[in-house]
């Protein structure tokens, strides 16, 4: 079967090249044929390989190197994406759906702008394919298969992990299509309203999964890997990171070229940009340039394929756009205090922003090649210069969001900047009167008011801002009257919730770094301990076995006041693997997470002690609460407005009479 | 032989025990966030279950007790380990220079082509405001 799988790739790979060549020659109806056939094969392809993992078959080499019979069915099914080439097959998959996708829905009169489109995106699938088949087959065969698998990285058994990869490739590749339509347009030399209308729903679904991905991502590595963090500035975070901040450039540019023909040369930069940064993601995640906590599938040499294709492909398409930049429309002239003005802004430091990511991830990559030394670049250089250029945007954004095109009405500026002036203010002396943390033996209570620094209770009071912010847009908008809210259209209701989820996050994000308590203890079974104002007590330790993996098992019971909880954590090994894991034990509560993981035991003569990570993670749910607003916000964003929905059927209406 | 074991014991407890002064213990937990741990992939040792994490922690300690400032207890593990051992790389030479002022230089840069862009193009007549109600949200 699959020998089958193989072929069928192959087939799907010359159909790319011909949905490339119908495409690009005009010939919109064959192209559309070709991305069709292309994607039904690959999915069948796809789908044979899914079940050679299902069915542990070893004698294929990727499933003997990456799957085991005892492993719970569902990460065989998603341990065909845990691996280098499977992740690759699927990232085939997608770029092909795209392009069916495309094919399917894109409905306008520019059929040569959708055409070449079609094409543009059949030279990339053609290009992942001959990488997928030359350079990372997932379909070679092991003449002398092994009994049993090596496993798939115990890490990777988790279910955020299992869906992680489509949510993130759905993301990276979803802006392939981006990337197509915009080199389309640059061919045609009009990138206008009507190619951003095209554009917007395809960049913002691509901007929506990849938010949700590094969600995942995020929340795996908080609960997960059991140092009680969620985002590290660790190079792979950024590789997903810099993608995301060059998309969300491009979701506000885009209206600006929409509702205005304006910035046109610009979006179509970001456009083009957006997807490079999504293979120069996936080169440093393989490569192994970087180290990082969560590298995967590492080999140079592939990766060096991948970082020669993105220099070709990149080269191209900025080659096209140096050509034709300046034959794009410029759009009507604007004020600085104009909402053009405030999406420059936002543009500028989204765009700076990226590079500042960029030039800290790489920054110990050039020392290396230049001097032989080795750097570390982490997260107190993010905090300092990406943290303070974002922070900046987000105090102006409650008070440009409801700007005017073109000229801005400046009277309520005075009322804002006292506003803001007073927060400031109000934040610094919060931040200022308030006792350092105290750490050792504090009750939680203690904790939560127990402040921490200027700059954290700065965060907190931007946070504030953003809320309010959002709040203030939305009644705004609806006039002071609050029956009007729900009435308004889905793109001012798809702003406002992103914007509150930006507000939401930054509380969540400043109060959990500046507020996390972390500590190490060590317990014998019936000893107890005082933690971040709960006692902790080891009743009891437990061998358990999975089925694929033994563990040892700690049962705590975590007391405070009334409350009285069991936690229990796990310290995995997985036998086939070789590898351990921890399986951390977390108990919500409002103001937080209490989060516990397991240790290396201290054996000594007559007592044997465990020791455990202890953290208080306040507030960290907010953070993924946030990025979900954000996501739901452009969603809603994209729903059709109800009032032109009611117009359209009108005059069908009319025109059936 | 088993006082010794027992005090062995003790000190394994002991030697993860914050300090007693609030604001030296608050001090040593932010350096070892951004301390690497020599023996992980890209983790402060703040975060990491490792051995040598662990001994690391205890120097920073150590020092923050014996009344050493920031600096000086970074100084001591680049001294000891590289600068890779520091999260936060010095501002120091012409690559640290770099890094440290390029995002700013760029954000101003950046700021002052938009504004001559715009102003190479600036409007003739009165700009007529355009609410976006009018055309959409």
């Amino acid at each position: 079967m699959t020998e089958f799988a193989h072929l069928l790739a192959f087939f799907a790979l010359a159909l790319s090249g011909l949905q490339a060549w119908f495409g690009l020659s005009g010939q919109a109806g064959a192209a559309r044929a070709s991305a069709h056939l292309g994607f039904a094969l690959m999915l069948l392809s796809f789908a044979l390989l899914v079940r050679a993992f299902m069915i542990s078959d070893f004698s294929v080499t990727l499933v003997a190197e990456n799957s085991h019979t005892l492993k719970p069915a569902i990460y065989k099914f998603a341990g065909t994406w845990g691996n280098h080439e499977g992740s690759m097959a699927l990232w085939c998959l997608v770029t092909l759906g795209f392009g069916a996708a495309a094919a399917t829905f894109i409905r306008t009169d520019r059929e040569t702008l959708v055409s070449r489109a079609i094409g543009i995106q059949g030279i990339l699938a053609a290009a992942s394919l001959a990488y997928l088949l030359f350079a990372s087959n997932p379909f070679l065969r092991d003449l002398s298969p092994p009994l049993q698998g090596a496993d798939l990285n115990p890490l990777l058994q988790d279910p955020a992990l299992a869906i992680h990869p489509p949510m993130l490739y759905l993301g990276y590749v979803g802006f392939s299509l981006v990337f197509s339509l915009a080199a389309a347009g640059l061919m045609e030399r009009r990138i206008d309203s009507t190619w951003a209308k095209l554009a917007r729903p395809w960049t913002m679904w691509a901007w929506i999964f990849l938010t949700i991905g590094i969600a995942l991502g995020a929340y795996w590595a908080y609960y997960e890997l059991g140092w009680g963090g969620w985002w590290f500035w660790d190079p792979v975070e950024n590789a997903s990171f810099m993608p995301w901040l060059i998309g969300t450039a491009l979701v506000h540019s885009l209206i600006v070229t929409e509702k205005r023909g304006a910035f046109a040369a610009w979006t179509a930069l970001l456009a083009v940009l957006a997807f490079c940064f999504s293979i120069l993601g996936a080169f440093l995640v393989r490569s192994g340039v970087l180290t990082s906590v969560h590298a995967f599938a590492i080999d140079p040499a592939r990766g060096l394929v991948l970082l020669g294709g993105l220099i070709v492909l990149g080269g191209a398409a900025l080659a096209l756009f140096a050509l034709r930049a300046d034959k794009l429309g410029k759009g009507p002239a604007f004020e600085w205090v104009s909402r053009e003005g405030a999406l420059l802004a936002n543009n500028l430091v989204f765009a700076v922003a990226t590079a500042t990511v960029l030039l800290g991830t790489l920054f110990p990559l050039i020392v290396e090649a230049l001097t032989g030394d080795q750097a570390s670049v982490g997260p107190p250089y993010f905090n300092m210069t990406f943290s303070p250029m974002l922070a900046l945007l987000l105090f102006a954004l409650p008070v440009v969001q409801g700007w005017a095109w073109g000229r801005a009405s400046r009277e309520g500026l005075v009322r804002w900047g006292v506003a803001l002036a007073a927060l400031l203010l109000a934040s610094i002396a919060f931040g200022m009167m308030l006792p350092r943390p105290d750490f050792s033996g504090v009750t939680l209570e203690e904790r939560l008011t127990a402040p921490f620094g200027i700059g954290h209770a700065i965060g907190i009071g931007l946070g504030l801002w953003l809320v309010a912010g959002a709040a203030i847009e939305l009644f705004r908008r609806a006039l002071w009257q609050p029956g009007r809210v729900f009435r308004l259209p889905g793109r001012v209701w798809g702003m406002t919730l992103a914007h509150l989820g930006i507000g939401v996050f930054v509380i969540g994000a400043v109060v959990e770094t500046g507020l996390r308590y972390e500590r190490s203890i060590v317990l014998a079974p019936g000893e107890a301990t005082e933690v971040a104002g709960w006692t902790l007590e080891l009743d009891r330790m437990a061998s358990v076995e999975g089925p694929n993996w033994y563990a040892d098992r700690a049962f705590l019971t975590a007391s405070r006041g009334d409350t009285s909880v069991e936690m229990a954590p796990d310290k995995r090994f997985y036998p086939a693997a070789r590898m351990p894991t921890t399986e951390t034990a977390i108990h919500k509560t409002l103001a937080g997470d209490l989060y516990i993981a397991l240790g290396e035991v201290r054996a000594s003569e007559d007592v044997t002690r465990w020791s455990f990570r202890v953290y208080f993670n306040p507030f960290i749910d907010w953070v993924f609460i946030g990025t979900i607003l954000m996501s739901l916000g452009g969603g809603l964003s994209l729903l059709p407005r109800r009032r032109a929905a009611v117009t359209t059927r009108r005059a069908e209406a009319v025109a059936a009479e | 032989m088993n006082w010794l074991a027992g005090l062995f014991a003790f000190l394994l407890v002991l030697q993860e025990a914050p300090l007693a002064d609030p604001e030296a213990e608050a001090r040593a937990q932010a350096l070892m966030r951004e301390i690497r741990c020599v023996a992980c992939e890209n983790e402060p040792i703040s975060q990491s279950a490792s051995d040598i994490a662990e001994d690391m922690r205890r120097v920073v300690r150590q020092q923050v007790a014996t009344g050493k400032s920031d600096a000086e207890v970074r100084e001591w593990f680049a001294e000891r380990y590289g600068e890779f051992v520091l999260f936060r790389p010095a501002a120091s030479g012409f690559g640290g220079w770099m890094l440290w002022t390029l995002p700013f230089i760029l954000l101003i840069g950046a700021g002052l082509v938009a504004f001559a862009i715009r102003r190479r193009r600036a409007p003739v007549e009165e700009i007529a405001p355009v609410r976006p109600e009018s055309i959409d949200p």
